[in-house]
């Protein structure tokens, strides 16, 4: 997998859904056809701040099949330094972006004759390229979507060209009960969810206990979810580097700064591109990639969400 | 894992149950008392059921495995799976799904499971009983069931089949090919293959 950023994109219109959240739509910046990028894809954006460069994945929020635009949901998340709200504050219709081709870490299932989707706040990003590939070919769903009290008007509005019906909004004040719904679905079903690492903890626990196979298992955790911790140093061997991490941004993105190009894909500690042996020094395991006995083993470590719990770790790059 | 419709023969393992599931259902072509421990793995207030398709019909026989598990007993393995169909259109994910029998019998009720949206984590094959085979006439598409021998005359072409160990999956049967069709009616010794 190259790490290139080739599409260049263009933000065609920004819409502030709430003071946290904002729509970009971007469109090829020659005006051409867009890549295919199916339900559940993310974009990759390369953002050049002052002195400052981050790659942050979000999920592609617009209708798969339509390749005019692909529109994005930002939330703006503290610290104010990060690449959310560098786009917030800092990149307006017109401005031209780097991305890289739209990838896929969290399909559809081809053969599920229903869609459960279980998501928490900005988690509802994919599920609203779901729901447009849902609406083209009238698959069955249901989704559940749990967000802070204040913030159900905002997420209503959001879903609101949507079968209400099929569609519940969970206050995250009111106990978390996914029994009867997990208890009461056909055969045939997949469960999908996104959203804070709690969350999707709890309602694979609930669902496993429900008697859910893995394979009916779907999860995403976003990238950004990772970042922050406590600053370390990393001492890159081969290349004989000592780059610090900052407490605000992730090994990955301290070694990208660095001028490295080190592979990688999700960004968010699934797909295992980015996989580094650890010569020295104890990783902090954050990804769902590695297997108990091999993260126990502490020789490897996934850049892109783990940190260090020694002040240096040396890595073979 | 051999991806293609066509794979060579299945293994299978012994029975086991998954405990992960929250329901149980047992389904025979045959007069099938499972062994208690079995169970042991299961919480005693799992819901358990035994389908069982008997050569002669002692419908409401209803012996079960244990306390609480449910029997049913059908006339034919036919009528059982028809039952099948309907019930599992109405359940509900959570269920496990264990067909005991012959290997043309498990993999009818795996085609059906997967056809109403069950994957292979959620049923168990275990094949016991006689050997003999369901054999596919790659010719003519017909069937021939109960074959035991290594050549059998084709129940729909009158072709003599060589009955290879090729199994398909989504015919729950195994590949015959004509074997003489060089040399009409040169036909190798037709031995007991498939006792
Ligand atoms: S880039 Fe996918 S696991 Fe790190």
């Amino acid at each position: 997998m190259s790490g290139a950023d080739h599409l260049p994109l263009r933000v065609r219109e920004t819409e502030m859904i709430s003071p946290l959240l904002k729509r970009f739509v971007f469109e090829a910046a020659d005006g051409g056809e867009l890549p295919p990028a199916g339900a559940g894809a993310h974009l990759r954006l390369t953002l050049e701040g002052e002195g400052r460069r981050w790659k942050n994945a979000y999920s592609i929020v617009s209708a798969p099949a339509d390749r005019s635009h692909l529109s994005i949901i930002v939330r703006r998340v503290s610290p104010s330094r990060g690449g959310s709200a560098f786009l917030h504050e800092a990149v307006h219709p017109g401005a031209v972006v780097a991305a890289h081709e739209p990838g896929n870490l969290f399909p559809m299932s081809h053969i599920a004759r229903k869609h459960l989707m279980v998501s928490g706040g900005i988690g509802l990003t994919p599920f609203l390229s779901y729901l447009e590939a849902i609406e083209a070919t009238g698959a069955d769903f249901e989704l559940r979507h749990f967000c802070r009290d204040e913030e159900i008007p905002i997420f209503e509005r959001i879903l609101s060209g949507f079968d209400a019906g099929r569609i519940t909004i969970h206050p995250a004040s009111a106990p978390f009960d996914l029994s009867q719904a997990l208890a009461s679905q056909p055969l045939g079903t997949h469960l999908y969810t996104c959203g804070p690492e709690a969350l999707m903890g709890l309602v694979l626990a609930a669902a496993r206990d429900h008697g859910w196979p893995a394979s009916k298992l779907h999860s995403e955790s976003f990238g950004g979810a990772h970042a922050g911790g406590l600053p370390f140093t990393a001492i890159l061997k081969k290349s004989g580097l000592k780059v610090a991490v900052r407490d605000d941004q992730t090994l990955l993105e301290a070694i990208e700064e660095a001028g490295l190009e080190p592979d990688c894909l999700c960004r968010g500690g699934a797909c295992g591109v980015c996989l580094t042996s650890v010569l020295e020094g104890e990783p902090d395991h954050r990804d769902h990639f590695l297997e108990g006995a091999e993260s126990a083993s502490n020789r490897s470590i996934m850049i892109c969400v783990s940190r260090a719990k020694t002040q240096n770790i040396v890595l073979d790059l | 894992m051999p991806v293609s419709g066509i794979v060579s023969r299945p293994t299978y393992e012994a029975l086991a149950i998954d405990p992960a599931g929250r329901r149980h259902l047992f389904v025979a072509d045959h007069a099938f008392e499972p062994d208690p421990g079995v169970f042991a793995a299961l919480p005693s207030e799992a819901p358990v059921e035994l389908w069982r398709a008997l050569a002669e019909a002692r419908v409401g026989s209803g012996a079960g495995p244990r306390a609480n598990a449910l029997a049913r007993d059908f006339r034919s393995t036919t009528q059982l799976l028809d039952a099948l169909a309907y019930r599992l259109e109405r359940e509900r994910v959570g269920l496990r799904l264990y067909a005991v029998g012959l290997e043309s019998f498990v993999w009818d009720v795996a085609r059906l499971a997967r056809g109403l949206g069950m994957d292979s984590s959620e049923y168990r094959l275990s094949h016991v009983g006689s050997n003999r085979r369901r054999v596919y006439c790659v010719h003519c598409r017909a069937i021939t069931e109960n074959v035991a021998t290594n050549v059998v005359a084709c129940s729909g072409c009158g072709a003599n089949l060589f009955v290879r160990d090729h199994f398909s999956r989504r015919l729950a049967a195994f590949m015959g090919f004509q074997i003489d069709a060089e040399a009409p009616g040169e036909v190798p010794p037709i031995e007991e293959a498939f006792p």
